[in-house]
């Protein structure tokens, strides 16, 4: 679904913060990125939604190699991204509910299907009542739900997550790793960028850690000791 | 059940309303644009009507001249000799059986006295004792074509019966007046261009500037996978409404306008020209300038954004 070959990113003439990267996340897959602050997590992530083009590299998404792709090509391959930022980036003047229908409406769909899914969304992260609110009146936890909802309204064939647990409490925070899960289940692939040990421990899944602008891939630790007990 | 949208309704969102992804209309500068469109609608407006005015006029004039030739008879012979007003009509009697007779002429007229001086009365003055004044005899008559040949043909025999009897054929007053007022139909013309070009201008402006502003909005909606023509339609909408905004009051402030001035110029008695009443199809034209107004500036918003978003990966 998504392959990285000998990818590399640097900002201007600043050093590479990306070097050498090279994986591939099969469809279906779930995966978290980790790394100490400033590693690189968002700017891998930018690659991904092609935020920004690789300094140098090759990217394949939904089996097309992106480098060859016009602007206009892009703009199919961005609407089946969703993207939860570290920032959240919503839109201030517009209210929650027009925030998650946003993707929606760039994708041309009716208002009627529009209105009944991002309700039903809405209330599903807890935000029912907070339909007509503004974002910048919302507390941080609430203001994460809305830009996790905007991102998984579409129901995206990759759905990328910078930091999406960060400002909630631990309950609020399982909820939405089960709707990640859930997502995952019906053939949503999934890339969630995360600090947080606890998280990663709970759901055990693969681990891409960036190190030095390197990339390697780890297995689940409790999975990897069962496999082990298992052969020995 | 409860009405599912009971809830949107007693909060007063409408969902039917055109939205804007981006808060253009509370953008800054939105009025100053307004205000500046308004302006150049005015300026076009009045440069139109000019210019239609213009046109109506050299209509006018040229078009009572065309294949027309006025036969002149001065009122003294070549000794300076003052002619009674009798041996003038005699004269001009001679020169008209002449004419007719010829196979080029079409139609003669000898002009009466009371048209005379309907004709010389702004030049003149009413109150002049015109009955004393010694007025030179005038034909005026109809080609069937006015050829160099022709007019030569004809002014040899008119000299043959009155030695200082001449032809006019309005070629040359009739080309310098059509001279001036095409080059004030240009000035007219380039004035025209002058303001769509400053409108364009003004506008692509007010869009560079509003993109700089939302920057991080029209990032967004590029990422979230929004066509180029989509982020460009919003700002279309928005300068397509405030120029017809805009564009409305400039036509209804120059309609004002020309209104008064068509009222004070009626009040002085500028009668000397003629009236120049519009037709239907011009002030059609002048009706239409808030639409043309917003398409120019639409289509100026589209190609800035267009080419905003190109830098854009
Ligand atoms: N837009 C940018 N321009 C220049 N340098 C940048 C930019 N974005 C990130 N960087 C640099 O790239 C490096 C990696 O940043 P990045 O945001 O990808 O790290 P991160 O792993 O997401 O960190 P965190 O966990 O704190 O979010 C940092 O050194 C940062 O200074
Ligand atoms: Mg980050």
């Amino acid at each position: 679904m998504i392959r990285f070959e000998h990818v590399g990113l640097r900002y201007g003439i600043g050093p590479e913060v990306l070097s050498d990267i090279s994986f591939a996340l099969e469809p279906g897959s779930f995966h978290f990125l980790t790394g100490s602050s400033g590693a690189g997590k968002t700017s891998l992530l930018t690659l991904i939604y092609l935020g920004r083009r690789p300094t140098r590299g090759l990217i394949t998404m939904f089996g097309q190699n992106i480098n060859g792709l016009s602007r206009a090509e892009l703009a199919p391959i961005r609407q089946r991204i969703g993207v939860v930022f570290q920032d959240f980036r919503l839109l201030n003047h517009m209210s929650a509910f027009d925030n998650v229908a946003l993707p929606l409406r760039i994708q041309g769909k009716a208002e009627s299907e529009i209105r009944n899914n991002v309700q039903e969304l809405l209330e599903w992260v807890g935000l029912g009542d907070h339909m007509h609110v503004l974002p910048n009146t919302m507390s941080g936890g609430q203001q994460q739900r809305v830009a996790i909802a905007r991102a998984v309204i579409t129901r995206p064939r990759l759905l990328l997550a910078d930091e999406p647990t960060g400002n909630l409490d631990s309950e609020i925070g399982f909820r939405l790793m089960n709707l990640f899960e859930q997502l995952n289940r019906m053939g949503t692939t999934i890339l969630i960028a995360t600090h947080d040990q606890t998280m990663i421990e709970r759901f055990e899944h693969n681990k891409l850690v960036l190190d030095h602008g390197g990339l390697r891939v780890e297995e689940p630790k409790h999975w990897l000791s069962k496999k082990i007990d298992g052969v020995f | 059940m409860q009405n599912p949208f009971a809830r949107e309704r007693s909060l007063g969102v409408s969902r039917t309303r055109r939205r804007y992804d981006l808060p253009l209309n509370k953008a800054g500068g939105t009025g100053f644009l307004t205000l500046l469109i308004g302006l150049m609608t005015f300026l076009a407006l009045l440069a139109l009507s000019a210019s239609f005015v213009l046109s109506a006029m050299t209509d006018r004039w040229s078009s009572g001249l065309e294949n027309r030739v006025t036969i002149e008879i001065p009122a003294e012979n070549e000794a300076g000799k003052i002619l009674s007003s009798e041996e003038t009509k005699k004269t001009g009697l001679k020169i008209e059986s002449l004419l007719t007779s010829h196979p080029a002429v079409l139609r003669t007229h000898i002009m009466t006295d009371e048209e005379i001086r309907e004709l010389v009365k702004p030049w003149l003055g009413e109150n002049l004792m015109l009955g004393k004044i010694p007025l030179p005899g005038l034909i005026s008559a109809e080609l069937q074509e006015m050829t160099p040949e022709t007019i030569q043909i004809l002014e040899k025999k008119i000299k043959a019966i009155h030695k200082t009897a001449r032809i006019d054929t309005h070629e040359e007053w009739l080309g310098d007046l059509l001279r001036f007022t095409g080059a004030l139909q240009f000035a007219a013309f380039i004035l025209a261009l002058v303001i769509g070009l400053a409108t364009i201008t003004a506008v692509a402006g007010a869009v560079r500037s509003h993109m700089a502003v939302y920057h991080a909005e029209v990032e967004l909606l590029h990422l979230m996978g929004a066509h180029d023509s989509y982020i460009s339609r919003q700002f279309q909408r928005h300068s397509l409404s405030l120029a017809f905004q805009g564009g409305l009051c400039g036509v209804a402030i120059g309609g004002l306008c020309l209104l008064i001035i068509g009222w004070i110029s009626g009040e002085m008695g500028v009668s000397l020209l003629p009236d120049f009443r519009m037709g239907y199809l011009q002030l059609g034209v002048l009706a239409t300038l808030p639409v043309f107004m917003a398409l120019i500036s639409a289509l100026a918003a589209r190609q800035t954004v267009l080419k905003v978003l190109r830098k854009m990966p």
